[in-house]
């Protein structure tokens, strides 16, 4: 019988992983879930426990919308703070809602490629070992060679010098990332729009504006939920940094992890658990790179990175860089968040103009 | 050498542990008093707003030991093995309180077993920083576990003797025991409970190994420790209390998710769920219990 | 003929405005409840700053608009700048307190700190959760104790010994505030603790991990209240300023932000007899649905807002077709 498998979004890495999945389901039907909007939040909410984090409830509508539209076999990844366990509550609140429906569950802590595998079989892939971990790895360099483009493009996306050209490249890359079949196509295509991003003009002063962005992973990737954070800033000319990316979190991570709390000095003795040690890190990092601010997102009630938080309000202090904190749930508005991050703007400009 | 002691979080788990180890290496102990309005507008000015009740009030306590002690005794936890991990709050907390108070000096020791760092290794360690040789702390120790056990298996028993005798309602109160010993949070709706004539019935109070088995019975990928315990308390104990009340503090990680599945899964005897922040009013409380009671009593009657 | 600068401040529960002269000095200031309807308050206001300046000689080259409803007045009146109200207080509250450092500011629904370090705001922060402890608040728990809100302050000042209020959240401090009113304590007792519990409120919402340097300017609505000024006093040990026209500050300082960006283009009293209309329409065009704000003018759409996409871009579409949406 065809499935039709499908998995919850997060920024533009629905693009590898609908690809992997392609090749390793030949014969199944592979559906991203439909785009998030305010219907996908609505439902979610919904149907999910009050004070839980925010992204609990996107990826809960983005289920319920995969299965109103014909969805049969769900994943679900996990690890890390609460996330871990988003899987076996949402697979109980669906159930409970009456779908009909396979719930896949990847756990950190327990992926490695043979359990992959056979969790892929179960499934049905038809694919032996060698051609399941070939594809496995494609989306894996796919997803840095992703990571690595859009880090270039969010630096350079505010002074580009016909406006428009980036994002209009991007999202050709985007579609051409879907019909790689193999190594050697990935690399091509890596190549040209390298180049052609590289190539657009850019007019960016040495003093431009530079903040960086830090907090919890989901509401940094995914654009929908922190109200297009990174976009507004591009628009007023200023220099995005994030190091946050897939590519991070599962490559670079756990390598870095001593490292990075050397680096985060007096401040932390410990890690302070998920992504809040980076918070501080790179908060202070930057700072002593001489950014102009930083953002700290994060969904409300996100424990590791309110536990970031009297850290960074020293680090603020200290280095006298302003930080900017967002926190967002299902109730947060828009005007609310415009008024704050317009403010936080002028204010870094004006700072810089009079040379604070 | 006088070590503080605050009265909350991990210290209605490890108070007795704490006390006889630090007592045995021969420093003086103080321990915060209960909970109290000051305690929780203190915690409250020095917690980030978005914090959990139980952090606030264990900041609360951290303030009223500055100045009254040489170290104020700050544990670590991370993970007692494999898909047993705490919630980052306790990653975190000695560096939370770091970063809050300049004048502070602290005793820590860190429970991490993923990487090595078990409870006796850390308490050795914590001897060695108290200036005692590595025999004395490691007997000093021993004995506190001892204590420890010990005052765990008579409460133990005492519930089971209560439980057995008790011939009124009997709630089970399921909630983290900074919770629900708390003089603030819990311990008003143990003593509701008990004006109404019924008995509180502490889901923390458990054989914890039991516990951490059963459940599986009604969460097979759960790994906060804490809250293992805690549900395998309700299968252990579903067939003998009348009603079960989900006591959690706003707004807990961990319990945010854990509690949902169980008001979703466990459905044998009735169950509410009642989530307190520094602002609940003792009025509306009262009417919940009461009425929760109720509706019990007369489940009873028509059965 | 001298020249004046127009700047309005357009918030959920009052709008201002004032017209500046060159020297930043308000030569014309109004305050009005906007009662739910910026536009006829905004009109309201200009034939009061009209009156103000009829003998004066003088002709407004400028217009700048802040508050909630910037974007629409701005628009009205075609603005040439539209600012947040953040930035706005602080340019208001520098051009008469130059050496200010922090800026208080609690209004009908928000509040905010300012925090300003040689004359440029280095942090600041906005009331996150809700509407506890501002101006609205106060009002509702007025009324629920029988008592004009504009007394508050002076009852506040009688109590000896204020009640401990929790004010966190709406909800919770009128449940509690009956309670305290029920088990007897007295009414001036508990309008101190009320004014009292706004300010800690405030300190640990807004003012949390901020440092709090002297000289501290309060503005906002609520300034005017004296109960709350001195619990202010109180807790941060310093002397609070409040200026006169402390409320105005918003608008003074979209004024000047407006006469530095001037394109002196004389602006015509005569919008107050126009006649604008907002219509909301829900795009429908993909599931965000998102609720597209149209904005005419003598029944001529002059502006919009509201979209996600450019599936919504109502202003693009009516150039494009010519003709009406």
């Amino acid at each position: 019988m065809q499935k039709t498998i499908s998995f919850p979004h997060m920024g533009n890495y629905n693009v590898p992983i609908e690809n992997m999945l392609r090749h390793i389901f030949a014969g199944h039907k592979i559906m991203t879930a439909p785009n998030i909007t305010k219907r996908t939040l609505e439902l979610g909410s919904k149907h999910s426990p009050d004070f839980v984090c925010v992204p609990f409830k996107y990826n809960l509508g983005n289920y319920i919308e995969a299965l109103e539209s014909g969805a049969n076999v769900l994943i679900q990844a996990g690890g890390g703070c609460r996330y871990g366990y988003y899987a076996e509550v949402q697979e109980q609140i669906l159930r409970d809602l009456g779908y009909k429906f396979e719930f896949v569950k990847l756990m950190s802590g327990k992926v490695n490629p043979v359990d992959l595998y056979r969790v892929s079989k179960r499934i049905g892939t038809p694919l032996s070992f060698g051609r399941f971990l070939y594809f496995v790895l494609l989306a894996i360099d796919m997803v840095k060679k992703l990571d690595e483009l859009e880090a270039y493009i969010r630096e350079n996306v505010g002074f580009e010098v016909v406006e428009g050209s980036l994002e209009r490249l991007h999202a050709e890359l985007l579609e051409r990332l879907k019909r790689v079949d193999c190594f050697k196509e990935l690399r091509a295509v890596y190549k040209t729009y390298g180049e052609k991003i590289r190539g657009v003009e850019i007019n960016k002063p040495d003093d431009c504006l530079k903040v960086g962005i830090v907090g919890e992973l989901y509401t940094l990737m995914e654009p929908f939920s922190n109200f297009f954070l990174e976009r507004e800033l591009a628009k007023s000319r200023i220099q995005v940094s994030r190091f946050i990316t897939v590519t991070y979190l599962l490559f670079e991570k756990s390598r870095m992890k001593k490292k990075t709390l050397k680096s985060a000095g007096r401040y932390l003795k410990y890690e302070l658990g998920a992504d809040g040690t980076d918070s501080v890190e790179k908060s202070k990092t930057l700072a002593e790179k001489g950014y102009d601010g930083m953002i700290h997102v994060k969904p409300f009630g996100c424990i590791p990175e309110i536990n970031a938080m009297p850290v960074l309000q020293n680090i603020s202090r200290d280095y006298k860089m302003p930080i900017l904190y967002f926190s967002f749930d299902s109730q947060t508005s828009e005007t609310g968040i415009k008024t704050r991050l317009e403010a936080f703007i002028d204010m870094i400009t004006m700072r810089k103009e009079k040379g604070v | 050498m006088t070590v503080g002691i605050p009265r909350a979080m991990l210290y209605y788990r490890y108070g007795v542990l704490w006390e006889t180890f630090l007592k045995e290496l021969g420093c003086d102990v103080i321990t915060s008093g209960e909970t109290n309005r000051k305690t929780l507008r203190d915690g409250v000015n020095f917690s980030i707003d978005e914090s959990c009740l139980a952090s606030k009030i264990f900041m609360g306590h951290v303030y009223s030991l500055i100045g009254r002690c040489d170290y104020i005794l700050i544990p670590r936890v991370v993970s007692y093995g494999t898909n047993n991990s705490v919630c980052t709050k306790f990653n975190a907390i000695y560096d939370i309180v770091k970063n809050t108070f300049d004048n502070v000096k602290i005793l820590d020791y860190n429970i991490d077993a993923k990487n090595g760092k078990r409870e006796a290794g850390s308490f050795i360690r914590m001897g060695k920083t108290l200036g005692s040789s590595l025999p004395k702390a490691f007997f000093a120790y021993k004995k506190a576990k001892r204590t420890q056990q010990l005052s765990e298996k008579q409460r133990f028993e005492t519930q089971q003797m209560e439980l057995d005798g008790c011939r009124g309602l009997k709630i089970l109160v399921v909630s983290h025991p900074y919770n629900t010993y708390d003089r603030l949070v819990g311990y008003p709706i143990a003593e509701y409970i008990r004006r109404l004539g019924g008995l509180p019935v502490y889901a923390d109070i458990t054989d914890r190994k039991q516990s951490i088995a059963k459940s599986k019975e009604l969460s097979e990928s759960l790994y906060w420790i804490y809250n293992k315990e805690l549900i395998g308390s309700i299968k252990l104990l579903e067939n003998k209390v009348d009603g079960i009340i989900l006591l959690t503090a706003f707004p807990c990680g961990p319990d945010s998710l854990v509690n949902e599945l169980i008001m979703r899964k466990s459905k044998k005897v009735p169950t509410i769920n009642i989530v307190l922040d520094e602002l609940q009013g003792e009025a509306g409380l009262q009417t919940r219990i009461e009425s929760f009671m109720d509706i019990i009593r007369e489940r009873a009657n028509i059965a | 003929m001298n020249q004046g600068y127009l700047g309005l401040d357009i918030g959920s529960i009052s709008t201002k405005g004032v017209i500046i002269d060159e020297n930043d000095k308000i030569i014309a200031g109004e305050y009005i409840w906007t009662q739910g309807n910026p536009i006829d308050a905004v009109k309201k206001i200009l034939i009061e700053l009209k009156k103000q300046i009829t003998d004066k000689n003088i002709a407004v080259v400028s217009v700048g608009t802040t508050g909630s409803a910037r974007k629409l007045i701005g628009s009205m009146l075609g603005a040439n700048i539209v600012k947040n109200e953040i930035t706005a207080h602080a340019v208001g509250t520098l051009s008469v307190y130059p050496d200010v450092r922090t800026i208080f500011e609690i209004g009908g629904q928000d509040s905010k700190i300012i925090i300003i370090d040689n004359g440029i705001v280095v942090d600041y922060a906005m009331n996150t959760l809700c509407a506890a402890g501002t101006g609205s608040f106060l009002s509702s728990q007025a009324k629920r104790l029988g008592v004009r809100v504009e007394d508050f302050g002076k009852i506040a000042l009688t109590s000896s010994n204020p009640t401990k209020i929790a004010a966190r959240c709406t909800v919770f401090a009128e449940s509690d505030l009956v309670h305290k009113a029920q088990i007897g304590h007295k009414r001036e007792d508990i309008i101190a603790g009320l004014c009292a519990a706004v300010v800690s409120n405030y300190l640990n919402n807004v003012g949390k991990g901020k440092a709090i340097r002297p000289p501290i300017v309060f503005q906002g609505g609520v300034s005017k209240n004296i109960g709350v000024i001195k619990a202010f006093e109180d807790v941060t040990k310093e002397k609070i300023l409040v200026d006169e026209n402390s409320h105005l500050m918003g608008a003074v300082g979209v004024a000047i932000l407006s006469k530095k960006h001037r394109q002196d283009k004389d602006f015509n009293f005569n919008v107050c007899e126009m006649d604008f209309e907002t219509k909301g329409i829900e795009c429908g065009k993909c599931p965000n649905n998102c609720e597209i704000i149209c904005f005419y003018r003598n029944g001529r759409l002059i502006d919009a807002w509201g979209n996600r996409c450019q599936n919504g871009d109502v202003m693009a579409m009516a150039s494009k077709n010519m003709t009406s949406v």
